[in-house]
């Protein structure tokens, strides 16, 4: 359907002048229609997308609020945690430093109720939230389901050191790197007794019992 | 009356004379400040509703003193003056465009037809000609800011303005000549206060003028279809470039207070401005409102223009002039003589003609209104509603719905949960 | 008046920060005043090296950095690179998955379509109607929200299928939306598409006739507006696009010549129609299943070239991977459609107006981010 108009001159200019003014009619009324339609703004603060409650009291829009698997800032539960890496080796930009040493061997269910088996604990467990990039590569991979996204959005602190967000405190990586030291000494003495039990025995009875 | 009042004291007839101008000049121009501020306001939340949004509503309440936040942030600006530019024109400019549109309030009429400042027996011619200032403030602007843009921006200023001033003044003839004057006390009283009594619809031509003085008057104030001059996309902001600070405020200044201009004479000339209806004769204050009404009105159509429609190009504004409202208003001014001619006698026939006007206008206003109830339906259609939202839920077992009415709350607390 | 006026050729920066380029580009002008006598655009100021880093990534973690060539059309972007990793290592995709893609992406060609008619009517002085597309959009933001948790950069697409499932309302609520968009999209057209001023501001302009725009190699809506039905879905199909059922809207000359200003902008609002058809066929097939095909974790493929050629809202977009038995491919190219549209803007600005360029390059739809990489 073509509207610009054919014809004789005098026929052309008419047809202009009446197309103009029809469309520009049903373009008015089209706004007037527009302006009796509830706004659609969020006006955060006092609306919180996060919560259904807000939305209710203070907004008349269309928006249903943020769905649960937003993928807001990045949390780890260290407790189901088994430091095994594959976070940091998937994410593309490196900004997650993990450390991990040998620790008791562990076994658990993660978020899923998948079995978990936990052989290195983490001594540093470091997120760099200002240079990441909220894409969940990190997520995926995760065998427990240590490392999600939270639905947190807001996150201002007034320099980028404070940005890095740290898993591990201290004390517990030292406790941890203890316990790994004492471990390598266990098992160097269990290498050592095994040796010589070799050495005496030609038995295959005495296998020691801290060799795990 | 003032004016007497100081003679007969003893003061000399001249002095009183600037006495009385300085004083009105005083309230014009603190009615444009104030006017253009919160006009500057209505005009941003009538944007906003029109587009489903909500527009300022943080200063004041409801948002109602943004103005006064953007004067003053305005003020305590930077005056940067570029390098290279010529200091005196670019200082002067705001202020020649501010006089043109500030000077046009002295014979605007503010309620009943005799309360102008200046009653002037050529009002009209003066107004017109007065508005005209406002093209050499625009050309100055844009040669004196050392900036390309800017003076292609003047430029195409300079030519639109003087391009539409021709369709503005060949649209007043009608009224011009059912009143038989230029005075704008006699055009008003030359209107009664019933619709049909109006100039606007008198006779099919008067209303041509109408729209001609209208459509003309949005171009002399560069409002959208016709704000190529300052068109965001194209120029920055075309003439006003480089102005910062104060400068700047008194060009956006000027061009709401035009809106004022252009509300209040179509409303005064076209509209019946002002005229009450003998029931509402002796209630004051009935004429300034229904004054002010009218012409708060045709601000809105203006506003609602500038929200709808694309701008044109330089070409195609001035053939839109040239070629389509120039014969337009030939046909006008001459069909209003013949109308003249076949009509004068004939009373009886004229009203005829105004009352079939009204009732015109009123189906054109129906056939408007169907349409914006079937956009409304379109546009009103549910989105996102909370069945989707809640119908998995209790498939899946999740919730149970009480009642109709608990059941969006239930699960709500579900969902939380 | 013997003598004539002496005019100069002005030279004029449309800088890299300018309100109504798609993006930070810059063209400089040779102007007398009104009428281009020349001009000449200047790119790379969004370039971020993104093929170069995807040397330095592992297969799986560049998917995110296509989301970034073009933010407007990242699901497809996504789907492009993926496939093209896919072909390499021959993983299967399941029937699930594969759907899934093909509605996300029509939603996200939908979406990046509003974007580009709402633009170019916002640089002709319509305010209203890009604001109102822009709501649409919204909606549209939602529902992928609710696929995969992110609004604009999405990663959902991922080697072998998509990364999550869509929550079990998601095809409720996108009939839901596709019930009112239409007519919405109905309404925008009544607003702006078919208003005089706007028809007489682009109809007749920078007409490219088929041959020019197949010497350019023109792609995607502007190639089809001047005349040839090529369309990736149809003539080279990948997907599920076999099954189905859909049409090919090529320009016409509705308003004006073909091929020019007005035909591409209304190439671009019929194919929101298409899409809309395609959405709804997609949603009554979609089956259940696996929602991602088995890939191994760090994928390590045989040395070799790839190139696979999608669909995606600004024309054909190609991407070649070389691969060298490494965690991260040897070398990758991004063909974009935005960079061949550019190459363009020299021959089709001559001698129009200033506001003509704007709305010649809002016609063309050319995003920065896609024109640089």
């Amino acid at each position: 359907m073509n509207m610009t108009p054919k014809g004789s001159p005098v026929k052309v200019y008419f047809n202009n002048v009446l197309n103009g003014i029809s469309s520009m009619f049903e373009g008015m009324s089209i706004t007037l229609a527009s302006m009796f339609t509830r706004a659609q703004t969020v006006q955060y603060p006092e609306v919180d997308p996060r919560s259904v409650a807000s939305q209710r009291q203070n907004y008349k829009g269309n928006f249903r609020g943020m769905p649960e698997n937003y993928r807001g800032l990045l949390d780890v539960e260290m407790d189901i945690c088994t430091a095994c890496l594959i976070c940091m080796r998937a994410c593309p930009i490196d900004c997650i430093v993990i450390t991990n040493v040998k620790c008791d061997k562990r076994v658990f269910n993660g978020r899923s109720g998948k079995k978990a088996v936990q052989t290195r604990a983490a001594t540093r467990f470091d997120i760099d939230l200002g240079k990441c990039m909220f894409c969940g590569l990190c997520t995926l991979p995760c065998p427990t389901g240590a490392i999600f996204h939270t639905n947190e959005f807001a996150w201002n602190k007034e320099d980028l050191d404070s940005l890095v967000k740290r898993f591990v405190d201290p004390e517990t990586g030292a406790a941890a790197q203890k316990r790994a030291e004492e471990i390598a000494q266990e098992e160097i003495a269990a290498k050592a007794a095994k040796a010589a039990a070799k050495e005496a025995e030609p038995s295959s009875g005495d296998s020691s019992s801290e060799e795990s | 009356m003032l004016i007497e009042s100081m003679t007969s004291l003893g003061v000399p007839e001249l002095v009183a004379q600037l006495i009385y101008a300085g004083l009105v000049a005083f309230m014009c121009i603190n009615f444009v400040a104030v006017y253009a501020g919160l006009i500057s306001v209505v005009e941003r939340r009538v944007a906003a509703k029109m587009q489903s949004r909500v527009g300022p509503n943080r200063v004041g309440p409801n948002g109602w003193l943004q103005w006064l936040a953007d004067g003053v942030k305005l003020i305590l600006k930077e005056d940067l003056i570029p390098a290279g530019a010529d200091r005196l024109l670019f200082k002067a400019a705001p202020m020649i465009m501010a006089v043109g549109v500030a000077a046009s309030f002295a014979v605007l009429p503010w309620g009943p037809a005799h309360a102008i400042a200046a009653d002037l027996n050529v009002g009209i011619l003066y107004l017109i000609s007065i508005s005209a200032l406002v093209v050499i403030g625009i050309l100055m602007a844009g040669w004196a800011s050392n900036n390309k843009w800017s003076l292609l921006g003047g430029m195409r200023a300079a030519a639109q303005i003087v391009t539409y001033e021709v369709p503005v003044a060949m649209g007043l003839l009608p009224a011009i000549m059912i009143a038989g004057s230029l005075a704008v006390s006699d055009l008003v009283n030359a209107q009664g206060w019933a619709p049909w009594d109006w100039v606007a619809f008198d006779n099919p031509f008067a209303m041509l003028g109408f729209l001609l003085f209208l459509t003309g008057s949005v171009a002399e104030s560069n409002r959208t279809p016709f704000d190529l001059t300052e068109a965001e996309s194209e120029l920055v902001a075309g003439y006003s470039t480089e102005y910062s600070g104060f400068r700047f405020a008194m060009f956006t200044l000027g061009e709401f207070a035009n809106t004022w201009v252009v509300g209040a004479i179509s409303a005064a000339i076209f509209l019946g401005g002002g005229l009450v209806p003998p029931i509402l004769a002796n209630v004051p204050g009935a004429a300034v409102g229904v004054f002010i009404l009218k012409t708060l009105f045709m601000v809105f159509v203006l506003m609602w223009f500038r929200w709808t429609l694309p701008r044109f190009r330089i070409d195609q504004m001035m053939d839109f002039s040239w070629k389509y409202m120039l014969p337009l208003a030939l046909l006008a001014f001459f069909g209003q003589s013949i109308y003249f001619l076949a009509t004068w006698d004939s009373l009886v026939a004229q009203s005829v003609v105004s009352h079939l006007m009204v009732l015109i206008f009123l189906g054109v206003f129906f056939v408007f209104i169907n349409r914006v109830l079937i956009n409304y339906r379109h546009q009103a259609t549910v989105v996102n509603s909370y069945k989707t939202e809640t119908d998995y839920l209790v498939k899946t077992g999740k919730i149970v719905l009480a009642a109709p009415k608990e059941a969006a709350a239930d699960s709500s607390e579900q969902e939380e949960g | 008046m013997g003598k004539s006026l002496k005019t100069e050729i002005m030279t004029i920066n449309m800088g890299p920060q300018h309100p109504s380029t798609h993006g930070v580009i810059r063209f400089i002008i040779k102007t007398d005043g009104e009428i281009i006598h020349e001009c000449i655009p200047d790119v790379g100021y969004l370039h971020r090296s993104i093929e170069k880093i995807a040397e330095a990534v592992s297969w799986q973690g560049f998917v995110p950095y296509t989301d970034r060539v073009d933010y407007l059309a990242a699901m497809n972007a996504n789907w492009a690179y993926c496939t093209a990793v896919e072909k390499m290592i021959g993983a299967e995709v399941p029937r699930r998955a594969e759907f899934i893609r093909v509605i996300v992406g029509e939603l996200n060609r939908i979406s990046s379509h509003l974007i580009a008619i709402g633009a170019t009517a916002m640089d002709l002085g319509a305010f209203t109607p890009f604001i109102q597309l822009l709501r649409e959009r919204e909606y549209i933001n939602d529902l992928l929200e609710m696929a995969c948790g992110a609004r604009l950069t999405y990663n959902y697409i991922s080697i072998g299928g998509v990364n999550w499932d869509v929550p079990p309302n998601w095809t409720e609520k996108i009939g839901e939306f596709l019930d009112h968009f239409e007519l919405a999209m109905e309404q925008m057209n009544r607003l702006i598409s078919y208003n005089r001023i706007f028809i007489n501001r682009m109809a007749n302009l920078a007409t490219v006739s088929a041959e020019t725009a197949i010497d350019y190699c023109f792609v995607g809506p502007n190639l089809r507006a001047s005349g040839v039905k090529y369309d990736l879905r149809k003539d080279i199909p990948y997907s599920v696009y076999p099954e189905l059922d859909f049409e090919i809207p090529v320009g016409e000359g509705r308003e004006g010549a073909v091929g020019d200003c007005y035909d591409r902008y209304y190439v671009r609002a019929m194919e929101i129609r298409e899409s809309i058809k395609i959405l709804r066929q997609a949603l009554k097939m979609m089956p259940e299943g696996e929602f991602q095909g088995k890939v191994k974790n760090n994928i390590k493929p045989e040395a070799g070239v790839a190139y696979v050629r999608h669909e995606t809202p600004r024309g054909d977009t190609g991407y070649l991977i070389q691969a060298d038995q490494k965690t991260s491919p040897y070398r990758l190219k991004i063909r974009t459609g935005s960079f061949t549209a550019m190459a363009a803007i020299p021959e089709l600005a001559q001698g129009v107006f200033i506001a003509d360029l704007v709305a010649i390059i809002g016609s063309l739809d050319v995003v920065a981010p896609e024109l640089d990489r």
